[in-house]
């Protein structure tokens, strides 16, 4: 929220008059307005002179306020956009569709955790390719990694004709990003692309790929500054807004650290905990090509909850 | 809040958010005298302030997104760029024709198993002319144990040369007139080679290497024997270490990316400790373990040496065996045994 000085520009009436009284409170930005008490403000603009210009000022600041909240929504708004906008996207696998209920669902954040070579890359290729092969919706891939392969895509697509392979493949873009500051900027891109395309219809994305954000996150969490924790929180929340809004579908992967007494749990800590919606744990069983996939936390399905899948060639 | 978002330091963003400068909009219309008034910091900081805040702002400059690529493109890609060979054709076979180019390959084992000598033959066979299928590059060599040994190097590359020349011979006609075959002592001048003895230099060769790539463009590999010497003894501070890993894997990241050159880590082997049991592992834990695209294992057989692929995208989990001759590595000939300690 800027500083009044520079709304002056767009709302004359927040002329210098108004900003010398309100400076002469302590409130030099919208956010200051919002933390005074207002009924001792009005009491002390009508002792003013030019009251009733500081009065309309004032009335002027709480409209700028009111466009900048989100709308109020009843409950059956939201189930009606449940049960309209966010379909249930298929992974490709059937064991996981049923422990998850259906698949990935757009408007959440899916968490797949696990020690390395555990299958998350190959659920991650999996679920792009069926995507955008059976959903016929846009897959954003970011890799961080350089663990994208359109080999094992095509595969997973399987005998196609080559206009078909073509335009599926097509479909699914990839970006390789390296540091949590580019992951942000591109985010926020997709978002303004996103907002300029609602009016034109349908046809944008429907999968978002984070492959792994723990590698982006890792770097920067656990120094003394808080910064890497509040970058760590803000790109979770503008995951969760894109997934709201614009009816996208977010998968990433996470690895996973030592817990106590040699179990195994997610990387990231406590307060990435409350940001994915869904979070599985991987575990390859060793020497096999068998994986197995727990629940550790779902909105409408019991937590504890397995499936095994096995990786074929 | 947005100011959050801009690669600039903490102690900035916090001179901003306390002057009221919250959203990217209210920075970008600012004049940089303006704003390192409000804030007392120099102008040049706060022009440089004003340019991040102002291409953040813009979103259709954003430089990820017009690198992306769609998978089409990059399958096609794939099917262009050539792997360095092993020399060994079974191990060659397991890795889908050798090492990938664009990808970080970590190759770890217990000591003696041979990591050196295919960092080594990995050095010398990058150098092979696109001719001869290769791919005709420099290599870089980051030492940081001391075992980089230059009369090994001679031999290896002496017999790299004879193989050459031998299988190449009667396509000579072919050959453009005024091409020499490569001598030993070529192999040797295209070798770049860097000696690391603490961690911190470790990490300042990594951050300069985009530079040093820069001004010899001919790199197609780099080697670094091993990642983990410096970190592994006298770490107290293990929070920080894992900092300083998962920073050094995105660099090396970006840069095979960025170069279109294949990044080898060769590790140690530490034991890992599940299901109840213990299990040969790299070390370096579980965070490190997510840096590299490949991974691959090398261990002994009974008396045989074998490579097994233990983490790849595209590659099924297979082993192979090989073997460390006085040429370097080949593919194993029953009687290469291990020698027999008396």
């Amino acid at each position: 929220m800027p500083p009044l000085k520079s709304l002056e520009t767009e709302f004359p009436i927040l002329d210098s008059n108004f900003r010398s009284f309100c400076a002469s409170h302590g409130i030099l930005t919208v956010e200051d307005f919002l933390l005074h008490d207002l009924h001792a403000l009005a009491a002390h603009a009508e002792e003013q002179p030019s009251s009733e210009r500081l009065r309309q000022g004032v009335d002027q600041v709480f409209a700028i306020i009111d466009t900048i909240h989100q709308p109020w929504i009843n409950g059956m708004e939201l189930l009606e956009d449940a049960q309209k906008n966010k379909r249930a996207l298929s992974t490709g696998c059937e064991r996981i569709d049923s422990l998850l209920n259906g698949g990935l669902h757009e408007g959440h954040v899916t968490e797949l955790a696990g020690p390395s070579s555990s299958g998350k890359t190959q659920l991650c290729l999996l679920a792009a390719a069926n995507v955008a092969y059976q959903h016929k919706g846009g897959v954003t891939y970011v890799d961080t990694g350089n663990s994208f392969s359109p080999k094992r895509i095509a595969h997973f697509i399987g005998q196609v004709d080559q206009k078909v392979l073509r335009t599926v493949m097509n479909s699914i873009v990839c970006h390789r990003v390296y540091d949590i500051f580019t992951l942000l900027a591109m985010l926020h891109e997709l978002e303004f692309r996103r907002k300029s395309q609602m009016c034109k219809g349908d046809g944008g994305v429907s999968l978002l790929i984070i492959d792994s954000i723990s590698s982006l996150i890792t770097p920067i969490l656990g120094s003394n500054s808080p910064q890497g924790r509040a970058l760590m929180i803000s790109t979770g929340s503008l995951l969760k807004k894109l997934a709201h809004e614009y009816n996208i579908a977010v998968l990433v992967t996470n690895h996973t650290v030592g817990g106590n007494r040699g179990t195994i749990k997610p990387a990231l800590g406590e307060s990435w905990k409350t940001i994915p919606h869904t979070r599985l744990l991987f575990f390859r069983v060793c020497g096999s090509n068998t994986c197995d996939v727990s629940i550790l936390k779902h909105p409408y399905v019991a937590s504890g909850k397995a499936a095994k899948f096995t990786i074929h060639d | 809040m947005e100011v959050g978002r801009l690669p600039i330091s903490a102690t900035q963003k916090g001179k901003l958010i306390s002057a009221g400068y919250t959203s990217l909009s209210s920075l970008s219309s600012l004049s940089p005298s303006l704003l390192s008034r409000d804030l007392s910091i120099t102008e040049t900081e706060a022009l440089v302030i004003i340019k991040h805040a102002s291409r953040g702002g813009s979103p259709s400059r954003s430089p990820a997104i017009n690198g992306a690529q769609t998978a089409w493109e990059m399958l096609h890609e794939e099917e262009l760029f050539t792997r360095i060979t092993t020399s060994s054709a079974d191990l060659d076979n397991i890795l889908g024709g050798g090492i990938s180019c664009k990808e970080v390959t970590e190759i770890g084992g217990i000591p003696g198993i041979g990591k050196t000598q295919i960092g080594i033959q990995l050095a010398v066979n990058v150098q092979i002319p696109v001719d001869c299928r290769g791919l005709g590059g420099k290599a870089i060599y980051i030492d940081t144990e001391g075992s980089f040994m230059v009369e090994r190097v001679l031999q290896i590359a002496k017999a790299c040369a004879e193989e050459m020349s031998a299988n190449y011979d009667f396509s000579r006609n072919g050959l453009p007139s005024g091409q020499v075959l490569m001598q030993p002592q070529d192999f040797l001048e295209n070798i770049i080679c860097y000696r690391v003895c603490s961690y911190t230099e470790q990490i300042a060769l990594v951050n300069s290497l985009d530079k040093i790539i820069c001004a010899h463009r001919e790199v197609k590999i780099v080697i670094i024997d091993s990642i983990t010497f410096h970190f592994r003894q006298d770490f107290d501070d293990m929070a920080l270490r894992t900092r300083l890993l998962s920073g050094m894997a995105l660099k090396l990241m970006k840069l095979a990316k960025k170069f279109s050159l294949a990044v080898v880590l060769l590790n140690q082997a530490a034991n890992k400790y599940t299901e109840g049991s213990l299990q040969l592992s790299l070390a370096l834990g579980d965070s490190w373990s997510h840096a590299c695209t490949n991974r691959i294992i090398l261990y002994w057989n009974g008396n045989e040496r074998y490579a097994y692929i233990d983490k790849s995208p595209s590659l099924r989990s297979r082993s192979a065996p090989y073997a460390v001759t006085s040429s370097g590595i080949r593919n194993l000939v029953s009687d290469s045994k291990r020698m027999k300690m008396m």
